[in-house]
């Protein structure tokens, strides 16, 4: 039945359909983990830390909790169960992040593997799109596979002229991130970037063969963040020095640094398992496959419709 | 002075002293990095566009834009002369200052006037005008091809396109945003 025109119209054009195709991804992608084994699990949305990137924001949920920006802690601290692979579908909030691939809260798939690295994740990811790309009801454009790999080095050498893990400097990084790195990777298809710069690592491990650099990736489809991914830290002192860097590096930039999930440390104070991990984007990802161009086309009421 | 946060599509923000008008931005946010946004922005005065990328939290400076409601009276060689509709102020802007607008400015119509620093810099007009078919090729009698459309020179010296069945002399409701025909006005 016709909803009354003067609803639809808050909806952008053939929302319905965009609804039907959403829903179709989501199955798609629960049925994907669910083949494989994967035990679909549920974290908290108000927790205590926020995490470790100094550069999210946190929405303050009062009473000293958060909305969280992330479920990752929360499900590592599940990794030390006799659960080998895990996957969430959750949202995720972060203040003062709206734009055209950005919403304050947003729809996010976790997912580890004990047993594997960033090598292991990035096929396994790989393997996702491709199975959703043939549910035959959705018109996805088809990518081509196997996706184009580069090294941040590599990409930066190509676009900018440099080498950030010879040279480090986070402001000309950034900078030449967004100037002269966003655009090329618009040009291109799928894309996984390899191989971060050790001060990006976040929770990461360093590359066995070169500590400047650290195992984790990010995907690209047209342009749009997709996902990213590490070979998941494990050491419990690396631990302890990232999440005291990162509270350093919020006092520097005059906020206030989020306080250290203790829970968290107890729990990997033997060390966390050996495994690999990767957020994705939920939204982002329909966004590539149905061609749409603004994340508010794709959730069903972003901030715009709240 | 405001932040990164404030800004959107026709903000206006003062730059070595001048005034800008934001056309387009964009939030940008590396993964583990810092946040930007991009900007295209329209010196008010010159008319030049710029692209600036400002980091998160960066500071900008608000450009103060008064605007008033004016009537356009009359053009004389490269100078439009309006009027303000309380004080009876008359005020002179330049055919550069002027833009693309004089294809739809009119006597007698009621328009706005951005001041900046007590100089009058541009002017805003209604989104849909009224304005005269003065020459187009004579109707096509029984054409209903969808979108099917002629040139017609308006009683401004520009030209649109306009469907078949216009006749000069008739009269049409331009949108001055897109400059594009949007109806035939029954008078």
């Amino acid at each position: 039945m016709k909803c009354p025109s003067s609803t639809a119209a808050c909806f952008p054009e053939n929302f319905s359909q965009t609804l039907r195709y959403r829903h179709r991804i989501i199955i798609q992608i629960r049925n994907f983990f669910d083949t494989r084994g994967y035990v679909a699990v549920d974290t908290p949305v108000r927790v205590k830390s926020p995490g470790v990137d100094p550069y999210i924001d946190a929405v303050n949920a009062g009473a000293g909790y958060y909305l969280a920006p992330s479920p990752e802690l929360h499900m590592k601290r599940l990794l030390c169960l006799d659960i080998d692979r895990l996957y969430q579908i959750t949202h995720a909030f972060r203040e003062n992040e709206q734009g055209q691939h950005h919403n304050c809260e947003f729809m996010m798939l976790e997912w580890y593997r004990k047993g594997t690295d960033y090598a292991g994740i990035m096929e396994e990811t790989e393997e996702l799109i491709l199975y959703i790309t043939k549910e035959e009801s959705l018109p996805i454009s088809s990518f081509r596979f196997p996706f184009e790999k580069v090294a941040v080095d590599e990409l930066y050498v190509k676009c900018a002229d440099w080498r950030p893990s010879a040279d480090w400097n986070e402001d000309r990084y950034f900078h030449d991130w967004v100037e002269k790195i966003d655009p090329y990777l618009k040009t291109k298809e799928g894309l996984f970037i390899c191989d971060f710069p050790e001060p990006l690592a976040a929770l990461s491990k360093p590359k066995e063969d070169n500590g400047k650099l650290c195992q984790r990736f990010e995907l690209f489809i047209k342009g749009i963040e997709i996902a990213n991914a590490y070979t998941e830290l494990t050491d419990y002192e690396e631990h302890g020095r990232r999440f005291k860097n990162a509270r350093e590096k919020r006092r520097q930039m005059g906020k206030d640094p989020y306080h250290i999930d203790e829970e968290f440390m107890r729990m990997i104070s033997g060390g966390l398992p050996e495994c690999g991990g990767i957020a994705l984007g939920i939204d982002r990802l329909i966004m590539a496959m149905l061609a749409i161009d603004h994340i508010d086309h794709v959730q069903t009421f972003p901030f715009s419709r709240l | 002075m405001i932040d990164t946060n404030a800004i959107r599509k026709n903000l206006k923000i003062k730059i070595d002293g001048d005034p800008y008008v934001v056309v387009d931005f964009q939030f940008v946010k590396p993964g583990k990095g810092q946040a930007f946004t991009r900007t295209k922005m329209k010196n008010m005065i010159t008319g030049n566009m710029i692209d600036k990328t400002y980091r998160s939290g960066e500071k900008l400076e608000e450009a103060t834009v008064d605007e008033r409601e004016m009537i356009f009276l009359y053009s004389q060689g490269s100078s439009f002369t309006f009027m303000d509709n309380t004080s009876y102020d008359q005020i002179e802007l330049s055919t550069e200052q002027i833009g693309n607008a004089k294809n739809f400015l009119v006597d007698n119509m009621e328009v706005k006037v951005s001041f900046f620093n007590e100089r009058p810099i541009e002017i805003v007009l209604p989104n849909f005008v009224e304005l005269e078919i003065v020459s187009t090729e004579p109707a096509v009698k029984g054409d209903t091809v969808t979108g099917a459309t002629k040139p017609a020179e308006l009683s401004t010296g520009h030209t649109v396109n306009v469907p078949l069945f216009l006749e000069s002399g008739e009269w049409i409701v331009v949108d001055t945003r897109t400059g594009e025909y949007v109806e035939r006005v029954k008078k």
